[in-house]
């Protein structure tokens, strides 16, 4: 399609997925320009978490097309996809070590200022960056998880229900650091099924058809 | 009666005392008891005629060994569904490091280059290969189910999938090898292996006895770490789809009927 073509940012179209017969993904799409916060806003079950792994060829849709900046993410290599789209899952899995390790995973000379950094926008202190990640809470951990994508400076953020382990206060914060993420030019892509967090934090919306 | 005819005699009467104690405890086990002594001896005395066969033409042990390796695999294979081409995968990895073992063996005068010491030998070591094999590609499999998540968001930080599925290989591995560790440092405190009772069995020295079961014993932990690394990798390499991911139990089933349509790969 020619205005995927032209679009910035991240574009998919006419995803269809099917799993032991049955649909999962049925004419899928989604536009996650640069600088904007979209809320994916759908039932369970609909396939929000599916979508979004599919953007990062974490699943491999049987039809349909996704494009970065214009160009069919197929055509990339796929762990360079992954740094320049980060997926935030919804209970991120910690890996073994320390908040700093976890940060750090696949960016070893990571400086400890740019993993303070990442803590600070994921709204975490710089004090957790030598506790073991698997004994933090789960909101803690999911703060964790944005920070570890944080730290690849991603260009565009998938987040599938950020905030679905946090209380309101947290969830207000987490909502104010991807406003200040937009604003640094990152397309954010926020799945969630609380109408009211997509309102207060999303520019746009987009949806899914329910499960089928 | 003759002593042969004595001792078999004697041995189907215990096994006749298994099945009336589980037939009168109600174990439901007395039927399950009598079929499988019924094989024992049924098996025992094909493979006794057939090894027979083989000691007077050589070059039936070349075919007997590759009759071990293809039953071995098609049970570990059996044993790796879905994945596919699992049974090739397994006959790899038990046929590998038990075949080359085996020569090694050979080439340094542990055995004598004759079907009357190298099939044994060789049947002991492709049995650790198959064990280790079934082990460490269950650990992988299960695995692969128990650690999605962990490996999920290593591929989603940008870790190669190979590089991903690294810590799950390693650990199917440490957990297949175990039982190979625990028999050979047990060995003459728990059990007396196989190799040295029928030596002893059969008129040998007990220290020239001693000796052969050691070598077999620290071979069979080099087979066995090396059939469990080599299965591990074969099922890893499986799962990883074009496109740095792994394959669902989906995916690897509808590949496993049809090789040529099951993953869409790049594009």
């Amino acid at each position: 399609m020619s205005d995927a073509r032209a679009t910035t940012g991240l574009v998919a179209h006419g995803l269809h997925l099917a799993r032991a017969g049955r649909p999962v993904l049925r004419d899928a799409g989604i536009v996650l320009p640069p600088g904007r916060v979209t809320a994916l806003v759908a039932p369970s079950g609909a396939g929000k978490s599916t979508l979004l792994r599919c953007l990062v060829r974490l699943v491999e849709p049987d039809a349909g097309e996704i494009r970065l900046d214009g160009r069919p993410v197929t055509e990339l290599e796929a762990t360079a996809l992954r740094r320049r789209v980060g997926l935030v899952a919804q209970h991120p899995a910690m890996l073994p070590g320390t908040v700093a390790d976890n940060v750090r995973h696949g960016l070893p000379d990571l400086a400890d200022e740019a993993v303070g950094e990442a803590l600070r926008a994921a709204g975490l202190t710089e004090g957790f960056a030598g506790r073991p990640a698997a004994a933090l809470s789960g909101g803690e951990q999911a703060r964790v998880g944005l920070a570890r994508a944080l730290s690849r400076r991603p260009e565009i953020l998938l987040l599938d229900e950020p905030t679905a382990a946090l209380d309101e206060a947290a969830a207000g914060r987490i909502g104010t650091t991807l406003r200040t993420l937009a604003a640094d030019g990152i397309g954010i892509c926020l799945s969630t099924h609380d109408l009211a967090l997509a309102d207060a934090v999303a520019d746009t919306r987009a949806t899914l058809p329910g499960p089928a | 009666m003759s002593q042969p005819l004595l001792q078999v005699v004697g041995a189907v009467g215990l096994a006749s005392l298994a099945i009336v104690v589980a037939w009168r405890l109600g174990l439901g086990l007395a039927r399950a008891i009598a079929v499988a002594a019924v094989r024992a001896i049924v098996q025992l005395a094909a493979v006794g005629a057939l090894i027979a066969l083989v000691l007077r033409v050589p070059a039936l042990a070349v075919a007997f060994v590759a009759t071990m390796i293809l039953t071995a695999a098609l049970t570990a294979g059996g044993r790796l569904r879905p994945v596919p081409g699992a049974r090739r995968r397994a006959a790899l990895a038990i046929g590998l490091p038990a075949v080359g073992a085996t020569g090694a063996l050979v080439a340094i005068g542990a055995f004598d280059a004759t079907p009357r010491t190298v099939v044994p030998a060789a049947g002991i070591l492709l049995g650790g290969a198959m064990t280790a094999t079934t082990l460490a590609g269950r650990r992988m499999l299960e695995a692969l189910h128990d650690d999605a998540a962990t490996i999920e968001a290593r591929l989603a930080l940008g870790d190669p999938a190979v590089e991903a599925l690294r810590p799950t290989v390693r650990r199917a591995v440490a957990t297949a090898v175990v039982p190979a560790i625990d028999q050979t440092r047990s060995v003459g405190l728990v059990t007396l292996p196989g190799t040295f009772v029928g030596l002893v069995l059969g008129g040998a020295d007990p220290a020239d006895a001693a000796r052969l079961q050691a070598v077999v014993l620290l071979a069979l932990l080099a087979v066995e770490l090396l059939a469990a690394l080599l299965v591990a990798e074969l099922l890893a390499r499986a799962v990883v789809a074009p496109g740095e991911r792994i394959r669902d139990e989906d995916e690897l089933r509808r590949r496993g009927r049809s090789p040529s349509r099951a993953c869409r790969g790049d594009g």
